[in-house]
């Protein structure tokens, strides 16, 4: 869960770094899936964070609750 | 006076203004050292020298409210991706996937796929929005994914696997069919191939599924790299690479050979040939250029050269003769020409407003729009006129065979009247001055060479 106000934060961010081109979410997952032999280390990682999270293994900021899929599976220390 | 391209305003980075004769891109803090960050590669250098990049050069003339100028050369003609044929996007798309591969390797991305961003110069694709590579930072995808599969792949799939242009849909939907339209339009087709599964069906599911969440810190402590880029890259070359478009002689393929043609060809190209002397034109207009035979003439007296068609089969063969050459094809129905459209109506301009011609071809031509298409004569004389300069017309009677099946199962009175050369003639008079005329031994039709009044 992400309040408002971190949304926003987290979509201005992100346009800083895409710049004008919406490069869809599910299109950037998917080219971990199509990059086969190349990105099953890429995929199995981000289970792994994944599950890691669902088993509360990192400590997760004041506040923030852990990511419910492979989406915000970003470790706490870049956040 | 600096004045923006209309087309060019979407990258806050970056956009193209013309001055003058000259074509200037200006740039921001991020465009300017996005800019430095390509110009010290050799892959830059390299892909200038091979003409898959165009020239750029850093320019002093930096306006207030810039960072930084670059100068590019102005291209003869710009077309728009629903102009071309199947082997322009093709080649487009491969051009597209090949330097963002080199680039990758020297540290750098592109950050959009789309082919606006390339146009073709003598007969080659060439790469022209260097306001789209920027430095690759570690960790992050390939932002234009999704771009390439709806503007490129997708399109080249309507035709190579379906059997339907994809002009149309480029032209009504500039952004090309989204994953989940592609897939209704694949129904059960390619049910088993590994291209349609991923990048249509899977990706139009992954879309639906993942719509708004954000992703980008999952993948890039995943460990996303640019070396997985690549290896999507060489897979979609190699799925590009295999989509064909065979087509036969259906349309205006044989049109050379018809009986006619073969004929008065050569008196029509005299006929040319003395119009070119006259008027020494920089720039050619083919319209219903067909197999780019009068084309050919024009760019051979040293003319830039638009050969305009509607029919692909044609065109797509003329585009792979025409490497090397001064000659541009343009795929579009002069009875519905490319209009002014996108943002403002302004984003791509229509077709007359691209081509500013000094001399107009109109060989084979205006009985198609006059008995096929039902544009009145007048209608189509003062079309003519609108381009304003010297036109050479072949005039074809209502005797003429080929009259006879573009009328098919019209009767007289559904056709409109003014259809025989007297009235031709009056109705050119109005407007134009006749410069040079000549009859054709067909004794059907004739030639005229035109200057506006």
């Amino acid at each position: 869960m992400t309040t408002a106000t971190g949304f926003d934060d987290a979509l201005e961010e992100e346009q800083m770094i895409f710049g004008y081109l919406d490069p869809g979410s599910g299109s950037m997952i998917l080219q971990v899936v199509i990059g086969g032999a190349a990105g099953i280390a890429v995929a199995a990682k981000a289970l792994r964070q994944k599950y890691q999270l669902r088993r509360g293994k990192y400590p997760l900021p004041d506040g923030e609750e852990p990511a419910e899929s492979i989406e915000d599976t970003s470790l706490p220390s870049e956040s | 006076m600096l004045s923006p391209d209309p087309g060019s305003f979407r990258d806050p980075a970056s956009r193209v203004v013309l001055d003058g004769p000259r074509v200037l891109r200006l740039l921001d803090l991020r465009g300017l050292e996005a800019w430095r960050a390509l110009a010290r590669t050799d892959f830059f250098t390299s892909a200038v020298a091979d003409r898959r990049l165009i020239e750029t050069a850093e320019s002093n003339d930096v306006p207030p409210g810039s960072a930084g100028a670059l100068e590019h050369p102005r291209l003869p003609f710009i077309s728009y991706p629903y102009e071309w044929t199947f082997a322009m996007l093709k080649d487009a798309a491969l051009l597209q996937l090949d330097l963002l591969r080199d680039a990758l390797s020297a540290g750098v991305t592109i950050k959009d796929a789309t082919p606006y961003n390339i146009q073709f110069v003598e007969g080659r694709p060439m790469f022209i929005d260097i306001g789209s590579f920027e430095a690759y930072q570690p960790g992050e995808p390939w932002m234009g994914y999704r771009q390439f599969t709806r503007q490129f792949l997708f399109p080249l799939m309507l035709r190579s696997w379906i059997g339907v242009p994809f002009q149309p849909w480029l032209r009504g939907a500039m952004e090309g069919p989204t994953p989940a339209q592609m897939a209704q339009l694949l129904g059960s087709r390619k049910r088993f191939h590994m291209g349609a599964l991923l990048h249509v069906r899977l990706q139009a599911r992954v879309e639906a599924r993942m719509a708004g969440r954000s992703v980008r810190d999952g993948l890039k402590t995943a460990g996303f790299s640019a070396q997985l880029i690549q290896a999507n890259v060489r897979k979609l070359r190699s799925l590009v690479a295999s989509l064909e478009w065979a087509h036969g002689d259906d349309g205006w393929s044989d049109y050379g050979s018809c009986e006619h043609v073969a004929r008065d060809r050569a008196a029509k190209g005299e006929f040319l040939k003395s119009a070119i002397e006259r008027t020494h034109p920089r720039r050619v207009l083919d319209l219903g250029a067909n197999d780019g035979h009068f084309s050919g003439i024009a760019a051979a007296a040293g003319a830039d050269v638009i050969a305009v068609d509607y029919d692909e089969a044609v065109l797509d063969d003329l585009y792979r003769r025409s490497e090397g050459s001064s000659l541009a094809v343009v795929l579009t129905d002069l009875a519905n020409p490319s209009p002014a459209q996108g943002w403002a109506g302004t984003e791509r301009s229509s077709v007359a407003d691209r081509a500013h011609p000094d001399l107009v071809i109109a060989y084979g031509l205006i009985h198609h729009l006059i008995y096929h298409a039902s544009i009145p004569p007048r209608e189509v004389v003062r079309w003519l006129r609108t381009f304003d300069c010297q036109v050479v017309v072949e005039f074809v009677s209502p005797a003429d065979e080929m009259v006879g099946k573009l009328i098919g199962n019209k009767r007289a009175h559904e056709l409109h009247p003014n259809r025989d050369e007297a009235d031709f003639r009056g109705l050119v008079e109005e407007v134009f001055d006749i410069l040079d005329e000549t009859n054709l031994s067909s004794g059907t039709r004739a030639l005229f060479a035109l200057r506006p009044r």
